[in-house]
């Protein structure tokens, strides 16, 4: 208590000296970062956390261990050990947590009130396990009637499988940099309250982050790699593709081919499309869990929009969010940059007075940071685009603050390029067509919190990326985060 | 850790002295009750107490363990005997609660379910002797003993004590020592607590299937058992070594650390009604922990199987327990032929590499597995 309390004290004298220091503004003025203790002798690599309905907070940690902080008393107690590499946990009650672990979904619950967990139960365990380490099983999330879904990861082409699987193996689906040996890897699944299993969506290659928005559609991120030009957030619709062909041989009436010999032509066909694209390098390396501000304002100013918790830098991103012609897509912001931020950030989650919780994980060697920390919002609205729509000709932004118009009228205020990412078999890839979008017309609305954008083109198909350095609100406060990336898969007809 | 073994020797001298100061001139000598509890690991937890002679005595009999224990008193020197003679009881026994009709047993307390609690009233006679007693449900007589001994004088050292189970007090010892002590301080706890034995572990565990689930026992015995088949796949002697598997994220398996003395076969080793018909579906449930152990839950061909497994004592050994749902027809269990692995079973007969069970005694029973290979020490 009274470490953190000095370390808040620490932080709190930094942000003083860096605002005399220098006149811009930080994400610090407004939001408060705090380190949670954990105890001594805990690898703190956090897998899934969820508040349970008295307000404790539990969390599942690399080394099998499922522990409770008591937020009030700061206190730690055990609650489950034994688990393999558990990656993900929803609390049922005060006494019972499904978890997803590597052999299987299993609610994990104390039966007889001592406060220790003694029941290990298998929900489901009807996917399959080559052995090939990178075979990490996600989720669950529940839905609002009470299903769960999962997400089953590929396999890595960097390890071998056992000799002896779980799941009928079948060997079209094993070559690859990334590959689906065992039934369902690269797939998310549905889970029923019975645990009976239907296979959901397919196509993934690192399904890590799980998600609903606030109206109750599911999200995942992937990571960039192969098939991958850069990092994603898919909206997952039942019985859909998303793009990495191994695990196409699940699906059921796929005839008997390698998926990988398919012409790119036709598996691009296929496909969804992603809602956003993280910009490799720019915006996320490896977006992890989106999350819905269910806070109802707890939070700030940007409730009911969702962020996405980012590895490999000290952020947590932002998703605007609409639906277009039928398709949800968006725009995605730097929320949450540095100030004391670790790396790593794995999972989030909002617990009791709407302070943001994140857990971090460095899986052991890979990059990122581990521990626990808490964001808490101080009451201050920051100077940020709120929201981001695409109208026929361009993109509408709105404020948080009235805008000072006499910045905000100025074309050269809205330095708009444009760029696409190759659906390929390769590892990642570079920016294509990379072209300015040269700004048309601006109009700043009667209250002066909404900007219009008239752009010269607009082409689906593209990222359109904006950095919006030069606006500020009428008290002089410049937008804190500037660089916005909006996916446009669809226009806006009319 | 130091401090929970202290309490733990204290807590178990005080639990004997308490026995004994029931026969402290204080109390009447005519109205004596000893409470002496069924716990987990076959065994009572009072091996011995002491009454004067003519004390009547009371014996209450708590069952603290998930499985049926009854108490058989027997004339001193008799108890194998009267293991033997509830053996023989064959079919019989479950409806005379394993109680054999022999001018040997000297009273008893009928069997009872998990929880129940029993008693029985004797009166010591004028001269002193040691009577033993005993469960006699199949398969517990033979380690899950104890001695009542009428006399006024002080007992003999409980080491060396020949009337009370050898393997209890090994057990006992295991127990604190290794429970308590042992693990972590040879070892630093990979966690944010000590490490108590038994402990389980799902991991990536070489020669099994990917859903292993590793356990180490308190005697520092560990085995891998197979969720994804269902069944135990190897034991060894020695601990296991997760610090690769957890290091390396999944890439590299966990280590046996110490010498694999029993591996099975490639068979589920269960088969309901033809010995020769493998069961279509296994499936795996999950597992219940009841002091630190895993009762193993799955179900053959809708069958339900509950397994524990715990060490035979201090060498290389386990005792696996088995119950079952009920079945129409005999049940048989692959005794897997192995040079240096004796099997024993707490029911059935044993056909060449087959336990033969009646649906009866298929519902509770016990193979031991002993290896003749002395331990590495």
């Amino acid at each position: 208590m009274i470490r953190s309390g000095v370390l808040f004290l620490a932080i709190l004298w930094f942000s003083a000296v860096a605002i005399a220091q220098s006149a811009a503004d930080s994400i610090c003025n407004y939001y408060q970062i705090e380190n949670i203790p954990v105890p001594k002798g805990l690898l703190p690599e956090v897998g899934g956390m969820d508040f349970m309905p008295d307000g404790r907070l539990v969390a599942c940690f690399h080394r099998g261990e499922i522990m409770i902080y008591n937020p009030v008393t700061r206190q730690w107690k055990l609650f489950a050990e034994g688990l393999h590499d558990p990656l993900g946990l929803v609390a049922v009650s005060n006494s019972e947590v499904l978890v997803m672990q590597r052999p299987e979904f299993t609610r994990v619950k104390d039966t007889d009130e001592n406060g220790i967990a003694d029941l290990y139960e298998v929900v489901t365990d009807r996917f399959g396990l080559s052995g090939n380490y990178h075979e990490f099983n996600f989720g669950p999330v529940a839905d609002q009637k009470g299903d769960y879904f999962i997400s089953l990861n590929l396999a890595s082409g960097l390890g071998g499988t056992f000799a002896e699987v779980r799941g009928r193996p079948d060997s079209l689906g094993r070559p690859g940099r990334m590959y689906s040996y065992v039934p369902y890897r690269g797939w998310i699944m549905k889970v029923d309250k019975q645990g009976n299993l239907t296979p959901w969506a397919m196509g993934f290659r690192s399904p890590n982050g799980l998600g609903f928005d606030t109206r109750g559609n599911l999200f995942v991120s992937d990571n960039q790699g192969d098939w991958l030009g850069t990092s994603k957030l898919y909206h997952v619709q039942k019985d859909k593709f998303y793009g990495h062909p191994s695990s196409l041989v699940w699906k059921e009436g796929f005839p008997d081919i390698d998926p990988l010999t398919l012409p790119v032509a036709e598996l691009d066909k296929m496909r969804t499309e992603a809602a956003v694209l993280f910009p490799q390098g720019i915006m996320a390396n490896s977006p992890t869990q989106p999350l819905s501000d269910t806070t109802n304002g707890k939070f700030g100013p940007f409730a009911g929009q969702m962020l996405i918790g980012e590895m490999n830098q000290h952020r947590i991103v932002r998703l605007m969010l609409e639906t277009v012609d039928g398709q949800i897509q968006g725009a995605c912001v730097p929320f949450f940059d540095k100030c004391g931020l670790r790396m790593g950030n794995n999972r989030m989650v909002f617990g009791p007075g709407g302070s943001l919780w994140i857990g971090q994980n460095n899986h052991e060697a890979w990059t990122g940071d581990e521990g626990l920390q808490r964001i808490t919002w101080t009451g201050k609205v920051p100077m940020e685009v709120q929201e981001m729509h695409i109208t026929k000709k361009g993109f509408d932004l709105t404020f948080t603050h009235p805008v000072d118009k006499k910045l905000a009228v100025r074309p050269e205020a809205y330095p708009f390029k444009r760029y696409y990412y190759e659906y390929h078999q390769a590892y990642g890839s570079r920016q294509f067509d990379l072209q300015p979008v040269p700004v048309k017309k601006v109009k700043v609305s009667r209250d002066r919190k909404r900007v219009s954008v008239e752009l010269a083109e607009m082409k689906p198909g593209y990222v359109y990326e904006l950095n919006v350095t030069g606006v500020q609100s009428r008290e002089g406060k410049p937008v804190l985060n500037t660089l916005i990336c909006y996916t446009v898969n669809k226009l806006r007809k009319s | 850790m130091r401090i929970s073994f202290l309490f733990v020797l204290l807590g178990w001298l005080h639990g004997s002295a308490c026995v004994e100061a029931a026969v402290t001139p204080t109390l009447p000598a005519s109205d004596t009750t000893i409470t002496i509890r069924a716990v987990m690991g076959l065994q009572y937890d009072v091996v011995r107490f002491a009454v004067k002679p003519n004390t009547r005595v009371r014996i209450v009999l708590q069952n603290a363990d998930d499985m049926a224990h009854n108490l058989v008193l027997t004339k001193p020197g008799k108890r194998p005997e009267v293991v033997n003679a509830a053996l023989a009881l064959d079919s019989k026994g479950p409806a005379l609660n394993y109680i054999p009709k022999t001018a040997s047993v000297l009273g008893a307390i009928q069997v009872l379910s998990p929880g129940a609690q029993g008693e029985l009233i004797w009166t010591a006679p004028a001269t002193e002797g040691v009577f033993p007693y005993v469960c006699t449900y199949p398969g517990h007589g033979f380690v899950m003993f104890g001695a009542l001994y009428v006399t006024a004088k002080p007992l003999p050292p409980l080491k060396g004590d020949p009337n009370v189970p050898e393997q209890a007090l090994q057990n006992q010892e295991a127990a604190q020592t290794a429970h308590h002590v042992d693990y972590t301080d040879r070892r630093p706890s990979p966690h944010p607590y000590p490490v108590e034995l038994p402990v389980i572990y799902r991991t990536f565990m070489p020669e099994s299937g990917p859903a292993a689930i590793v356990v180490v026992l308190p005697n520092e015995q560990s085995y891998c058992w197979d969720a994804g088949v269902c069944r135990l796949r190897y034991a060894w002697q020695g601990y296991v070594d997760n610090s690769e598997q957890w290091h390396g994220n999944g890439k590299r398996l966990s280590k046996v650390a110490g010498d694999v003395y029993y591996r099975t076969g490639s068979e589920f080793p269960i088969r309901l009604g033809d010995p020769g018909k493998a069961p279509k579906e296994v499936l795996y449930k999950g597992y219940q922990v009841v002091d630190r152990y895993p009762h193993f839950r799955y179900t053959v061909d809708g069958t339900e199987v509950t397994e524990i497994i715990r060490a035979a004592g201090s060498g290389n050994g386990l005792v696996r327990e088995f119950r079952m749902g009920p079945v129409s027809d005999d049940v048989f269990f692959t005794l897997e032929p192995h040079e240096e692995i004796e099997y024993t079973a707490s029911a059935g007969r044993i056909e060449g590499n087959l336990l033969r069970l009646t649906p009866r005694q298929a519902r509770q029973f016990t193979i031991t597995i002993k290896s003749q290979k002395t331990a590495k020490l």
